[in-house]
């Protein structure tokens, strides 16, 4: 169970996350949508503490993590791995290393200086990659695969961590419409076999309402919808978008990245 | 937070079998390894014994440069101090002068000699050379053939600093007009700009602070520098060090680097601010 109560986060006198207080329990797929600027993205990072809440606690399986420090808030870290939207891999290293630094808050620091890495970790983060249908692709520099795989990589790196949350922060932003089905596929995939609980801000509707057991949404730094996809009512999307369903279609259209689309091509073909 | 990896032998070694080289170099790469790191030691012990280089040399030296220390305190201006302050000003002004030159002549000489620019490799291979040509020789060198040339003064400092810098900042700044992003310069190129425009507002803009932060460096390194071009006559406080040197005045020896000091560190925090915002942000108007 995580639990977040009454969770704030002001820059100056601006309200990024307004005293959001919400229960997920462990192995839930929840889906945070919101227009940009809504505070998404802010509440996931306060989640990881890489930003430090104004009030407020972060609560997980009845321990608070806000107040932790030094080696506890690393390991809490690594039990929340985050997926970033432009991935955030290191660029100039091969995958398999990339894939490794998942495992380095649970390894020496000396051995970990000089990539003295064992072969039951290499082992490990090759059969995590095959996962994806990467395995193949593990002595290449990571700059060489294109952005669905580099996220896909990104999160065989968060599995080497083995977390109990996944934070998403729109991972599916930077790819195309088929990369990001693959992308959100995955994730799918280790909340169902991995019992993960999975947090992922996303910014189309549809991907939500496929994906999602619970979609949470979120207008001006609150929480104004919380409920199972079939609850977001045409009012509520009205009330998080502050625009119908209809105008939010017609902007992702534009935008083009539904998913549902691919979804259909895919079946037509 | 070490946990076991969660993961049996067996399924290691089939692992192993499909991708051997993921997990580490074979035993022919690992010899070669450790021979090159063996061969790196046994050159560095081979030239301790060619330079007679013994603890005992070394202590000894340390006790002469004592005594040299105990004569230094206190330090004092003598009765030339006037002489020293004209002295450091000039040796500031070569430096300035001379990276200025030096940094004016390398903007041009680095956009040639960017392969991404200059894109004939024959025209790029050469004008490295000749880059490297003149790297090759030091700035003393310059500065001994500067003042037979022009004489002695400060005038052989400014073109020895500018000579010997012009190519290696021509250097760096082809570098960096090489590693800019490229997308920048499609989105000027796209819009059907000629080439000359598109290095203005394309590539100009992404390497300028870079550039100039860069002659801060070199102006700040050749204020350094510039302290000893003096020695072979070339102007600014080299000579005036020299002289004491030789007459055993190390109390004013002493003055006069920690005037020096005094001045490099101004200089330092003075381009330390300037090259802070320079690339923090520029401002659009200087871009």
């Amino acid at each position: 169970m995580l639990e977040l109560v009454g969770l704030t986060r002001r820059f100056g006198h601006v309200t990024a996350v307004d005293s959001v207080s919400l229960a997920i329990p462990q192995g839930q797929m929840v889906g945070i949508i919101g227009r940009s600027g809504a505070g998404k993205s802010t509440l996931l990072r306060l989640i990881n503490r890489l930003i430090e809440p104004t009030a407020g606690r972060v609560v997980f399986e009845g321990r608070d993590v806000t107040a932790l420090r030094g080696r506890a808030l690393r390991n809490w870290r690594t039990d929340c791995a985050m997926i970033f939207q432009q991935f955030n891999l290191v660029q100039r290293l091969d995958v398999l290393t990339n894939v490794l630094i998942g495992r380095l808050n649970h390894r020496g620091t000396l051995s970990s200086l000089f990539k003295l890495f064992s072969a039951e970790e290499r082992a490990l983060a090759i059969r995590t990659l095959d996962r994806f249908d990467l395995a193949e692709a593990a002595l290449q520099r990571a700059d060489t695969l294109s952005g669905g795989q580099q996220q896909r990589v990104a999160i065989a790196r968060a599995l080497m961590q083995e977390p109990r949350v996944i934070l998403a922060d729109e991972p599916i932003a930077s790819l195309d419409p088929r990369n990001g089905k693959v992308v959100m596929d995955a994730l799918r995939r280790i909340n169902r076999e991995d019992g993960l609980t999975v947090l992922c801000n996303l910014h189309t509707l549809d991907t939500a309402r496929q994906y999602c057991d619970r979609i949470v949404g979120m207008s001006r730094g609150r929480v104004v919808f919380d409920g199972v996809p079939a609850q977001l009512t045409a009012e509520m999307v009205r009330e998080i978008y502050g625009m119908t369903e209809d105008e939010l279609e017609a902007a992702e259209t534009v935008t083009s990245t539904a998913l549902d689309t691919v979804a259909r091509a895919a079946a037509a073909a | 937070m070490r946990r076991p990896v969660p993961i049996d032998p067996a399924e290691v070694a089939l692992w192993r079998a499909r991708l051997p080289e993921a997990f580490g170099v074979g035993p022919a790469r690992r010899a070669a390894r450790v021979g090159g790191w063996l061969a790196l030691a046994a050159l560095v012990v081979s030239w301790h014994v060619w330079f007679d280089i013994t603890p005992k040399r070394i202590l000894e030296g340390l006790g002469g440069l004592g005594t040299i220390v105990v004569l230094m305190i206190p330090p004092s201006p003598g009765e030339h101090w006037d002489q020293i302050a004209k002295d450091l000003v000039e040796t500031a002004a070569m430096a300035f002068l001379g990276t200025l030159v030096a940094a004016s002549f390398a903007v041009p000489f680095g956009f040639l000699g960017a392969k991404t620019i200059a894109r004939n490799p024959l025209f790029h291979f050469s004008l490295r050379r000749l880059f490297d040509g003149f790297r090759g020789v030091d700035q003393l060198i310059w500065a001994l053939v500067f003042v037979r040339a022009v004489g002695l003064g400060p005038l052989a400092g400014v073109l020895a600093i500018a000579v010997a810098d012009v190519m290696v900042l021509a250097k760096l700044y082809a570098e960096a007009i090489e590693n800019i992003e490229h997308r920048q310069v499609e989105g000027v190129e796209s819009t059907g700009a000629p080439h000359p425009l598109v290095l203005r507002f394309g590539v100009l803009p992404q390497v300028l602070p870079v550039m100039v932060a860069q002659a801060l460096y070199f102006f700040e390194s050749n204020t350094r520098s510039a302290t000893i071009l003096g020695i072979v006559g070339a102007g600014g406080i080299g000579l005036a060090i020299a002289e004491r040197i030789r007459i055993r005045a190390w109390d004013e020896v002493a003055f006069i680097i920690l005037c020096i000091l005094v001045l490099v560190a101004a200089i330092d925090a003075v381009s330390a601010r300037i090259r802070a915002r320079l690339i923090g942000r520029m401002h659009p108007a200087l871009a």
